[in-house]
């Protein structure tokens, strides 16, 4: 042993070259190691060493790295894999792990154009110079390797060989390489390299896991003894770069439930790929080039980027997705909320520059865009669920940039002097206080026209406004809020648009009033209106700035004067009010019921009607009329005794039938409903009412309704007025024939739309303070309003459909 | 109240939505005339007429 741990007899010239080599090293550290200082430097060391624990454990001859921060400020890097070679050196003359310690550039790494079994064909080596440049910067390294069941040792101080190797003893079953080092420190000696040693075990501890991640399987072990408590985390992970992706997103929320991974090779370049999207909007894309993270990207993440994107572009327009959402994207969008690790081995990489943050090896980009292409394509094929997911993702932070974008460029728009520039727009008003300024949405050119002219333009201004309709199919029209529209709409209103734009301080108007067709088109302007301000601009409903106008439904001249109604109710009301001026109902027995008794039972009729419209159309009303009377429909009758019922029926009819006419019978059906037939003319008329309908909910409510009204009706009653008398059969009849009285001698006019009405009639009615009702529109009333709404443009055509034609009428009375 | 957006709960200051995100999508889709209502009325027959005259004196 002694003789191995003399130095080598001949100090030759080459052996003044290498040490010329580490001179260089010590001399402009930087150059090889990084920054001295800050600690990256010192830290380096240690990856340095590592990197060839894993290069072993790559090449598959290791499992394991082991990492120790001793007390005295050494590292050792330990790994289990086939110990580096101890045999002497024949070009040298030394022992080869010696010439390992002491040369520049020397070790199996650098022979990767050689297929000798020994090279490696990608390495990582932090800065591919070797542990030299480790032994050259420290204060003492000390080498042991286990190999041929053997413990072998050298030492170096200065980068020096101090000690050469020599067999300490047998060591069965033991194999690996240790280096332990000490690094050369200004606080230890005034020629030193390094400011400090303090080694951070957390950088550590990240860059490990890193390759832990990026090469699977390997275990790496890091120990910090530096402390009473010693600290020891071990990092282990098998799914790789999957695990990575999962890591860095541990406090995310992922849109998905695995990360997507495509792996393969092209032209000898090695591409592994792990990513997915959370639900956040930063995107974070680690590229390495064998193992070593790129900061400022380069040829891998250019090629990368590129087949994501084109990838993620011809699936949402071959889906039909981007259409439908008329939108288009860019790469950012399609990077928001991503996180990735791109992962490339590459022989021999070319880098912008000494500390490799940018990889400019141009071979690369075609390799990583050609597989991810490919891959990715394919994926988004398999998972269709998925990718709806993820493209609409995708989507949405389009739109987003596009809102934004387009509400700076609404908001900066000058206010109501540019509208009021474009024709057939806004007409202003003079008051400049907005307290006490109106805006009137009125629907239509038309009204629009009428409004502007019967207004008060002092502080009344009109904004028609028109909804845009569209041709989907045929026989199928859709109705919206052109884009036009909604942006004059908010350049009059001046508050602007958006989360960052809105002010409702600048609303120039302090009663927003919307004014609609009373028909269905109206009541969808007049929804799609009120849901965009419940969502854009809900300031404008809670400081209680917005109304809705009721202008009239019908116009009633009777001689000179005239009354406008609103609706169908309030024209009910009046037409009653006049079929029962001076008339009495003279009951069968005598009884006369006339004045608030007379209106009471005709109020009662209406009910009866509005009972009766439940039922499907087919029944004719006069005999459910006269049916309900005679009880058929009262549970317990129809079951005891129903062809009494059916007789009862029957005589009703006939009473109801002038003589000719009369022969009406009742029958009871297979299934216990009602039969009922008469011969008119010789031809039988035959109407049924089958069991179902006899015992329906519409039939119990008609029912209870009926029991009200029997006595009334049991025999045929008289509306008498002072000129003439009409026979009356039941409360229908009885609504007919004070309705008919109350409509003679009137001229009805019917508003089909605000258009009809001249500007007078319009100020009459609706603009004038004095004579209008407006109705605030409150939040609680739009959260429902807004729920129609999405149901309104659901997705699934059918069933929007149907949903629509079952609440045609609830639709239409959305008032407020 | 849901977002009208994603139906997650609303948060007060993006009301009625749950995120500006959400709110800043929304108002894309009334800018770009992606809300529309189907016109019911369109292409739909009157229901049919009473077929039996009303018999009365």
């Amino acid at each position: 042993m002694a003789e191995a741990a003399k130095k080598p007899a001949e100090y030759g010239a080459d052996s003044i070259k290498v040490l010329k080599g580490l001179e260089a090293v010590r001399k402009r550290p930087g150059m090889y190691i990084g920054d001295t200082d800050d600690g990256s430097g010192l830290h380096h060391m240690v990856y340095e060493v590592v990197d060839n624990g894993i290069d072993e454990a790559l090449a598959g001859h290791a499992t394991d790295v082991a990492v120790i921060i001793h007390a005295d400020d050494s590292v050792s890097v330990r790994d289990n894999g086939r110990g580096i070679p101890v045999d002497i050196h024949h070009e040298e003359g030394v022992s080869a792990a010696e010439v390992i310690m002491t040369q520049l550039h020397a070790g199996g790494k650098f022979n990767n154009t050689d297929d000798s079994g020994n090279a490696y064909k990608v390495s990582g080596g932090l800065h591919g110079v070797g542990v030299s440049v480790v032994n050259a910067l420290s204060e003492w390294l000390e080498l042991t390797v286990w190999r041929d069941e053997t413990e072998y040792r050298a030492r170096f101080e200065d980068g020096e060989c101090v000690v050469h190797v020599y067999p300490v003893g047998p060591a069965p079953g033991k194999r690996g390489t240790q280096v332990r080092f000490l690094a050369s420190a200004k606080v230890n000696r005034p020629d030193g390299t390094f400011s400090n040693l303090d080694y951070s075990f957390k950088t550590l501890e990240n860059r490990l896991r890193e390759l832990a991640f990026l090469n699977s399987g390997v275990r790496i072990v890091l120990e910090d003894e530096r402390h009473a408590e010693p600290q020891r985390v071990e990092l282990f992970y098998e799914g790789g770069v999957r695990e990575f992706v999962k890591f860095l997103d541990r406090s995310k929320s992922s849109i998905m439930s695995e990360p997507i991974y495509m792996v393969g090779e092209r032209n000898g370049i090695g591409v592994e790929v792990a990513m997915w999207w959370n639900d956040s909007y930063h995107e974070n894309v680690l590229p390495f080039t064998n193992n070593i993270p790129q900061r400022d990207g380069g040829t891998h993440l250019a090629g990368f980027r590129g087949a994501l994107t084109r990838t993620i572009t011809g699936y949402a327009q071959s889906s039909g997705i981007a259409k439908r959402e008329k939108v288009d994207f860019t790469g950012d969008d399609a990077r928001e909320g991503l996180t990735c690790v791109l992962s490339v081995k590459v022989p021999d990489p070319k880098f912008s520059s000494q500390t490799k943050d940018k990889l400019v090896s141009s071979e690369v980009r075609p390799a990583v865009e050609n597989l991810v292409n490919e891959k990715l394509a394919e994926w988004f094929e398999e998972n269709p669920q998925n990718a709806k997911i993820i493209v609409g993702k995708i989507i949405e932070a389009a739109l987003a940039r596009e809102a934004a974008r387009k509400a700076r460029e609404l908001t900066r728009r000058k206010t109501a002097l540019d509208v009021a520039s474009l024709p057939g727009k806004l007409a202003d008003c003079q008051e400049r206080d907005p307290a006490k300024s109106e805006l009137f949405l009125v629907e239509g050119d038309s009204a629009g026209g009428s409004a502007k002219q019967g207004r008060s333009r002092s502080n009344q201004a009109v904004l028609p406004l028109r909804g845009k309709i569209l041709n989907v199919e045929r026989a199928r029209f859709d109705r919206m809020l052109g884009s036009q529209e909604i942006g004059t709409l908010i350049t009059a209103l001046g508050t602007g648009i958006g989360r960052d734009e809105f002010d409702i301080g600048k609303l120039r108007y302090h009663k927003v009033v919307i004014m609609t067709d009373a028909d269905v088109d109206g009541a969808h302007i007049r929804t799609l209106l009120l849901t965009f301000f419940f969502r854009q601009m809900p300031q404008l409903i809670e400081g209680g700035y917005l109304y809705i106008a009721q202008p009239p439904l019908y116009k009633v001249a009777r001689g000179k004067s005239e009354v406008y109604l609103k609706d169908q109710a309030a024209l009910d009301d009046y037409l009653i009010e006049m079929g029962t001026e001076g008339a009495v109902l003279r009951l069968a027995d005598g009884t006369e019921i006339a004045g608030n008794h007379l209106a009471h039972v005709i109020e009662g009729a209406r009910q009866f009607r509005r009972v009766l419209d439940a039922f499907p159309t087919h029944y004719p009303r006069p005999i459910l009329e006269q049916a309900a009377l005679a009880g058929a429909f009262d549970p317990g009758r129809v079951d005891a005794d129903l062809q009494a019922v059916a007789d009862q029926v029957a005589r009703r009819l006939d009473a109801v039938a002038v003589e000719y006419e009369r022969g009406w019978q009742g029958r009871i059906t297979q299934d216990h409903g009602i039969r009922l037939s008469r011969i008119l003319r010789g031809v039988e008329e035959l109407r049924t009412l089958d069991g179902a309908i006899l015992r329906s909910g519409e039939a119990r409510r008609l029912s209870q309704i009926a029991g009200q009204h029997r006595d009334i009706y049991r025999d045929p009653a008289r509306l008498v007025r002072k000129d003439r008398e009409q026979m009356v059969h039941g409360p229908i009849d009885l609504l007919k024939c004070v309705l008919t009285e109350g409509e003679k001698g009137l001229t009805l006019q019917r508003y089909k739309g605000l258009g009809e009405m001249n500007p007078n009639q319009l100020w009459e009615t609706t603009l004038d303070p004095e004579a209008r009702t407006l109705l605030q529109v409150k939040v609680d009333d739009l959260a429902e309003a807004d729920d129609i709404f999405t149901k309104l443009m659901g997705d699934v055509v059918e069933p929007r459909r149907e949903f629509i034609q079952a609440n045609a009428l609830s639709v239409e009375n959305l008032d407020f | 109240m849901t977002c009208p957006t994603c139906g997650k709960p609303a948060d007060a200051h993006y009301r009625p939505f749950c995120s500006r995100r959400c709110a800043d999508v929304d108002l894309a889709r009334w800018l770009n005339e992606s809300y529309r209502i189907p016109d019911a009325a369109a292409g739909e027959d009157e229901p049919p007429e009473d077929p039996v005259p009303p018999t009365r004196q």
